[in-house]
Parts: C-alpha cells; structure tokens; sequence
C-alpha cells in the first residue's frame, strides 16, 4: 500500500516535470476548420477561382460606372477577367511561356484524363478547403476538389532540394501572428489556374489570413517560375466560413470522349 | 404519347455556367454555353456524385421512339450550397430540364434549369448567387445617387 502510494507520488512528479511530447497538439489557430466557396458578392464570385488586384479594381470600377448599371453581370465579370487577362497575366508572362497560352481547354488533363490537378490550380481550386493542425508540427489543407491533400510542416525544415518534383511540391509554413505563410517548391512541370504552363522551377508563397469579422478567408499567393514568368504574379482566392459543410467523396470522374478544341471561356 | 419536345433557343449571353461553374475541367471544350434546348421527359436515374452530379431521363424523340438523355450538373459539392441532396430528383418523376447542348454528342446537356410536373422550379446555387448579387449592385448604385454627407 506504502509502495503503490510512494509510486504513485514518484510517477506524478515525472509526468509533472516531463516535457510534452513533440507531437502535441497546440491551440488551434484562427484559420482552421471548414471553409468553402465565397460569399455571394461580386467581388467574392470575380474571386470563385483565381483573381488578381488589377481585376478586382477594374471590376469595381465596372460596378461603379452607371453606364453598366442594365448590363448583367457575368458581362461585367468576363470583362473584368478580360482585362485581367491582357494586362496584368499575359504581360508577365515569358517568350517560352507565351507560344502555348492560353491553352485550350479541350486538352485539359482533368477533363481527357481525370487527371488532379498541379499545385498551380489546385490551390485555387474552388468549393471546400479545410485547415487543420495534425500535430505540432503538420497543418495539413484539404480541398473539396479532387480530394486533394496538401501537408505543409511547421518544424522549421529546409526545403528539400532532392526530393522529386511532384504533383502538389513540398510546402513548409510558419505563422506570422494569425497569418499562415506557406512556401511550395518542387511542384513538376504543370498548368496554372489561368491556363498557361509551368516548369519545375515554379514556387510559391501562400498567405493565408481571416478577415476581421472571421467570415472570409483570403490567400494571396505570389508566384515565381523563371521559365513562365518575367516577374512574380500575385493572385488572390477568397473562401467563406463553412463550419457545417464537410467533403464528400470525389470519386466519379468520367474522362470526356467527345470535345470540342478552340473553344474558350469568357 | 407526348412527343419530344426540343426547342433550340440562341440567347444571349446565358453562360451562367462561367459564373460559379463546378471547375474540374472546362465548361467550352464540351458545351456549347451560347445556345439551350429544353426537353421533357422521366427520370431514370440521378446520382449525387463529385465532380458532377448527373441524371439520366428518357425522352420520345419526334418519331415517338423513346432515347436517353443524359444531364450534367455542377458537382454534390456545388449542389448541397444550393440545398440539394440525392433525393432532390426522384426516379419516375416527369420534368422538364433546360441546359446548354453539348457540342459533339446529341442527348446530352449542362443543366441550367428543371421545372417538375406541379410547375416548381430548381434552379442551381448559381442563381441564388447571381440574385445576391444584382441586390448588391442595386444598392450600389442607390449609394451612388445619395448626396454626401
């Protein structure tokens, strides 16, 4: 009886002085949970996929000119888009780049093949994103569209530069305050969220924060590739509080047989 | 027998589809987003599935024999923001659906609209969102007109 209780003493006192385990949980932070697509405003459905600050203001300045006032909005959207397009997008891209853009959807790879997309989409990728800290030192982001799953370490590691460039890269985070910085790099050779190519020299860095009233969640990504890019692109997403939602199973995929090619979306 | 009935309608600009599409691939490559056709017929199949949700109806075609129409939608994870769930659709159930023809293959569509038998309307999350949106833009264009304070 002494015994048991004198142990007992001893194996408190050792798990009182013992440090917590590398692999403990810390409190969760303001960006995790369910997010998924933007709330219905203007500017958040410009934003349904990637967006850029030279589109969202000519799309504001659309909005506010009341001579578009009867023109229905996916007009405004596509114009928006448009001008994006021939004056923030194509002009950074390269020579090499330029020979393929914009590439024709008929030869998209998820479309002929089913095949997930790259990081270069993907993290654009519109509907559900879900944030959670696996354990000290994982976060792990998991997106609705093609059940995609990106792990991103928080230890402090180096990126690794042997590691195979893959479909989704090496990512490695940090909080800067409430803010999660995410650097990708050793995603393969690709296709961006607005249809030009990459190369595997493509790298990124996402930041994600939530709005001060915590409704929304924004990345603004900036992205470098010497190949493709003369000079970084900063693209935008924006994502909606969703804490009822959950991802369903991303599983019947049809590879279309019948396509149409020079088509393209406004 | 009720004859099919197909009615090609160009309109103008009706590419709701480019506005929230369910984006796993490309929307032009395979429908053609400037024209719709309407078709009336039952319900044989819908499956609430990622990446796009589909249905399959038979329809009398104009010599009354009956063929297969098959519809696709925006995916489940599109479709549940708009409340919908498997049994949104009923197998048996007599509807008319409105959607964009595909370009290569006859008998099949990208859903823009579903009326039921008692007159009722599905339409996708897109509208409600589109809705949302033109409220926005009135009160936009409300503030424009207030004097300064």
């Amino acid at each position: 009886m002494r015994l048991a209780a004198g142990s007992l003493v001893v194996l408190t006192v050792a798990c009182s002085q013992a440090p917590p385990p590398p692999s403990a949980t810390p409190e969760p932070s303001k960006l995790e949970g369910m997010w998924s697509d933007p709330p219905a405003t203007a500017v958040g459905t410009f934003c349904f996929f990637a967006c850029t600050d030279a589109g969202i203001e000519k799309l504001n300045a659309l909005l506010d000119d009341p001579a578009n006032d009867k023109r229905p909005f996916p007009q405004l959207q596509a114009e928006a888009a448009k001008y994006q397009t021939d004056n923030y997008l194509r002009p950074r891209l390269t020579e090499a780049a330029l020979k393929t853009y914009p590439l024709d959807p008929a030869d998209d790879p998820g479309l002929l093949r089913c095949e997930p997309w790259g990081l270069a989409k993907q993290m654009f990728a519109p509907h559900q994103l879900e944030i959670r800290r696996v354990d000290a030192n994982r976060i792990e982001l998991r997106y609705g569209e093609w059940e995609a799953v990106r792990t991103v370490y928080l230890d402090g590691r180096a990126a690794p530069a042997e590691q195979p460039a893959s479909r989704l890269g090496h990512s490695i985070g940090r909080f800067e305050g409430d803010t999660l910085v995410v650097e990708t790099t050793r995603v393969a050779a690709g296709i961006t969220g607005w249809d030009s190519q990459h190369s595997d020299q493509f790298r990124v860095v996402e930041r994600f924060t939530r709005s001060d009233d915590g409704n929304t969640l924004n990345l603004t990504a900036t992205i470098e590739d010497p190949w493709s890019l003369r000079e970084p692109v900063v693209a935008k997403k924006i994502w909606r509080w969703a804490p009822d939602q959950k991802i369903t199973p991303y599983d019947a995929c049809e590879p279309a047989t019948d396509v149409k090619r020079g088509t393209s979306e406004p | 027998m009720r004859l099919l009935r197909v009615f090609l309608l160009v309109l103008p600009l009706l590419v709701l589809a480019a506005v929230t599409t369910s984006a796993h691939h490309a929307f032009s490559p395979v429908y053609d987003g400037k024209r719709t056709i309407t078709v009336d017929g039952v319900v044989t199949q819908f499956r609430f599935v990622n990446p796009h949700a589909m249905m399959l109806m038979e329809v009398k075609d104009k010599t009354g024999k009956v063929v297969t129409w098959n519809v696709e939608f925006a995916g489940r994870l599109n479709l549940e923001e708009a409340g919908w769930n498997a049994q949104t659709i009923k197998p048996g159930e007599r509807v008319k659906v409105t959607g964009n023809p595909a370009w290569q293959s006859d008998q099949r569509m990208a859903f823009v609209k579903l009326v039921r038998a008692d007159g009722t309307e599905l339409e996708p999350g897109r509208a409600q969102r589109l809705s949302a949106i033109e409220e926005e833009r009135r009160q936009r264009a409300q503030q424009r007109t207030q004097p300064p304070k």
